[in-house]
C-alpha cells in the first residue's frame, strides 16, 4: 500500500486529464424511502497508461442519506482466467500439476465499506450484488469442477493470488464521512494498481440500511494505453513479424555499437 | 524512474533491468553462457509474466552475445567452423526437443520431466566441472596439458569418419561429433526452455577438448544465432517479446559482456571453469529448494516453467 501511495504522487504528474463524471440517483430498491439520494463521482476516471505510468489513484466521492452505510465496489467486467495449479508430486516435490479454469470472476475487484461487511449486510444481499470476497468466491465457477471443499480451497487460493498481484483489495472503515446540511458526504482515495490492464472498470456505490441495499449508483473508470506504449503493444499483437525483426536488428545494433565503443576506448586489448 | 512495459503490462524501475543486464552480461562475456537460466527466473520474480520473461530474455541475449562474440572475435577466440557445425546440430536437436515436449505435454507429465532434466543436468554438469577443474588446479597445469592427455574415449573418436581440422581450436575431430553433441544439447535446451550455453560449454571443453577461451567465444557465437531464431519465433507466434524491457536489459548486458570478455582474459581457463561450476551448482540448489519448500501461492500464470 505504501508503495502505491508513493506512486500516486508520481502518476499524478503524468496525468493531464481530470474528468469528473457524476452519476445521479440510482434506483430505489426499497419503495418506502422516497427522499433517498445517493451520488457518486470518480475523479481521474480516464487513466492514461503512458511510458512513465506506475499506477495511479482513483478517488470516489458523493452524497448519501444520513443513517446509511456505504459500500464502494470497483470491478472489471466478469471474465474467465486460466492458471497453473501447483501440487505435491510423490509427497515431496512441488510442481505444476494441472491448470485451473475460473469463470465469472473479475480481473480487478476492490471493495471498501464504512463498516465490516458482515455487520451491515445480509449474505443474501452480498450474493445478489457480489459484494465481498465470500460472495465472489460463491459466484465463481471452477473447472475441473470438484467437490465443494476443494472448489472453495482453490477459489481462496485464487483470491490470495489476486491480492498478491494487487488486483484484489478490501478494506473496512476507510471511507471518510462528513455530515453537512443533513447529508453524508463520503470520500475515499484508492490506489490504482499498474497491474490493472487497459479496459473499462465500473465503480458502484451501494447505500445500505437495515442489512439491505436500498440504493446504488454507478460511475466508470477507463484505462487506456497512449503514445509509445500503445504503439508497441499494438505492433507486438498485430504485426509480430516486423516487431520481431525490429527487436532483433536493434539488439544486433546495440551489441555491435557497444563493441565498437569499447574498441575505440581501447579497453579490449 | 519507473517505465511501463507495453507487452509485460507492468511497471519497473529503470535501474533494476539495467543492473540485472549488467550482471548477467558479465557472466555471459566471462563464461560464454547466455545467462537465460539466471535471468528468466529473476525477471519472473520481478513480476514479469513468465512467457514474456523467457521471450524477452532471448531478445536481450542477441545483444549481449553480439557484444560478447565481437569482443572475443577481435582477439581471435571464435572458431566459426566449429560454431557452424554445433549450430546445425543444435537446430535439428531443437526441432526434435520441441516435438518431445509436445508428446510429454500430451502425456501430462511434462513439468516433472522438465524439472528433473533441469536439476540432473545442472547438478551433473556443475559437479563434474567443479571436481575436474579443482583437480587440474591442484596439478597446476594449464590447458595445454588437458589437450595433451588422450583418454580412451578420445582415441575411440578418432576412428569416426569425416575427420576434419578445427584450426582455431587446434583440434581434429569427426564432423559428426559437433553435429551429434550440438543436437543433444539442442534437444535438452528445447526441453528445458533455455539456450543451453551451460551445457554447450562443458561439451566443448570435455568432449571436443577445445581451449576454454575459444570455447567462450564460440559458444557466444552459437548462442547468438539460436537466440535470433527464438526471438523471431516468440515475437511472431506468441507476441511475447517486450521491446522496452529488452532495451533496458541490453543496455546493461552489452556493456557487461564486454567487461566480462576483458576480465575473462585475465583469468586462467581452470579458474573460469570452477567459477562457472559454482554458479551452476548454486542454481541447482536453488531449484531443489523451490521444488521442496511449500510455495506461498499455489496458483501461477500459465506459460513458462
Amino acid at each position: 500500500m505504501r508503495q502505491a501511495q508513493k506512486s500516486e504522487a508520481r502518476s499524478r504528474k503524468f496525468t493531464i486529464f481530470f474528468v469528473t463524471i457524476t452519476a445521479l440517483l440510482g434506483f430505489i430498491v426499497s419503495g418506502g424511502n422516497t427522499s433517498a439520494e445517493l451520488t457518486a463521482k470518480a475523479n481521474h476516471d480516464h487513466i492514461k497508461v503512458d511510458f512513465f505510468y506506475h499506477g495511479s489513484t482513483v478517488s470516489v466521492s458523493g452524497i448519501a442519506d444520513p443513517g446509511t452505510d456505504l459500500i464502494i465496489k470497483i470491478a472489471s467486467p466478469e471474465g474467465h482466467e486460466t492458471l497453473r495449479q501447483k501440487g505435491k508430486v510423490g509427497g515431496l516435490l512441488w510442481m505444476n500439476v494441472g491448470t485451473l479454469k475460473l469463470g465469472q470472476v473479475p480481473n480487478l475487484y476492490s471493495i471498501h465499506s464504512t463498516k465490516k461487511l458482515e455487520d451491515i449486510l445480509d449474505q443474501k444481499e452480498m450474493d445478489k450484488y457480489i459484494i465481498g470476497y465470500p460472495a465472489v468466491s460463491r459466484h465463481a465457477e471452477t473447472d475441473p469442477a470438484s467437490n465443494e471443499g476443494e472448489q472453495s480451497q482453490w477459489v481462496s487460493e485464487f483470491l490470495k493470488y489476486k491480492e498478491a498481484s494487487n488486483l484484489y483489495t478490501a478494506s473496512a472503515g476507510k471511507i471518510e464521512i462528513k455530515e453537512k446540511g443533513g447529508k453524508q458526504h463520503y470520500y475515499i482515495l484508492t490506489a490504482w494498481p499498474y497491474q490493472a490492464p487497459p479496459g473499462d472498470y465500473l465503480v458502484t456505490v451501494y447505500a445500505v440500511k437495515d442489512r439491505k441495499v436500498i440504493e446504488k449508483t454507478e460511475a466508470k473508470v477507463l484505462v487506456e494505453q497512449v503514445g509509445i506504449v500503445k504503439t508497441f503493444s499494438g505492433m507486438a499483437k498485430n504485426n509480430g513479424a516486423l516487431y520481431g525483426i525490429i527487436s532483433i536488428i536493434s539488439a544486433l545494433g546495440a551489441g555491435f555499437g557497444v563493441g565498437m565503443i569499447f574498441r575505440k576506448g581501447g579497453g579490449a586489448h | 524512474m519507473y517505465l511501463y512495459l507495453p507487452v509485460a503490462l507492468t511497471s519497473i524501475h529503470i535501474f533494476i533491468p539495467v543492473g540485472l543486464g549488467l550482471a548477467v552480461g558479465l557472466l555471459s562475456g566471462l563464461f560464454g553462457v547466455g545467462g537465460g537460466f539466471l535471468m528468466t527466473p529473476l525477471l519472473i520474480m520481478l513480476g514479469i509474466p513468465s512467457t514474456v520473461a523467457a521471450a524477452t530474455d532471448s531478445n536481450q541475449i542477441v545483444a549481449a552475445s553480439t557484444s560478447g562474440t565481437y569482443a572475443h572475435w577481435k582477439v581471435g577466440n571464435v572458431d566459426f567452423k566449429m560454431g557452424f557445425h554445433l549450430l546445425i546440430g543444435g537446430f535439428v536437436g531443437g526441432l526434435l526437443g520441441v516435438q518431445g515436449i509436445k508428446i510429454l505435454s500430451a502425456m501430462g507429465n511434462a513439468d516433472f520431466v522438465i524439472k528433473m532434466t533441469y536439476v540432473l543436468m545442472l547438478g551433473i554438469v556443475g559437479m563434474y566441472m567443479f571436481i575436474e577443474s579443482l583437480n587440474s588446479m591442484k596439478k597446476k597445469k594449464g590447458e595445454e596439458n588437458v589437450q595433451g592427455k588422450e583418454s580412451g574415449l578420445s582415441k575411440l573418436l578418432k576412428f569416426l569418419p569425416v575427420q576434419t581440422r578445427y584450426e582455431k581450436s587446434g583440434v581434429t575431430h569427426s564432423m559428426l561429433l559437433p553435429l551429434v553433441f550440438g543436437g543433444f544439447v539442442g534437444i535438452l535446451a528445447a526441453i528445458m526452455g533455455v539456450g543451453g550455453g551451460f551445457l554447450m560449454v562443458p561439451v566443448m571443453v570435455y568432449v571436443l577438448r577445445m581451449p576454454m577461451h575459444v570455447v567462450v567465444g564460440t559458444s557466444l557465437f552459437q548462442i547468438l544465432f539460436n537466440c535470433i531464431e527464438v526471438t523471431f519465433l516468440q515475437a511472431y507466434t506468441n507476441h511475447n517479446v517486450d521491446f522496452i524491457l529488452a532495451v533496458l536489459l541490453l543496455l546493461g548486458s552489452t556493456i557487461g559482456a564486454q567487461v566480462g570478455a576483458v576480465f575473462g582474459r585475465k583469468l586462467k581457463g581452470e579458474q573460469l571453469k570452477i567459477i562457472l561450476a559454482v554458479i551452476v551448482l548454486v542454481v541447482t540448489v536453488k531449484i531443489i529448494f523451490e521444488l521442496t519448500l511449500s510455495p506461498s501461492l499455489l496458483l501461477s500464470q500459465v506459460g513458462g516453467h
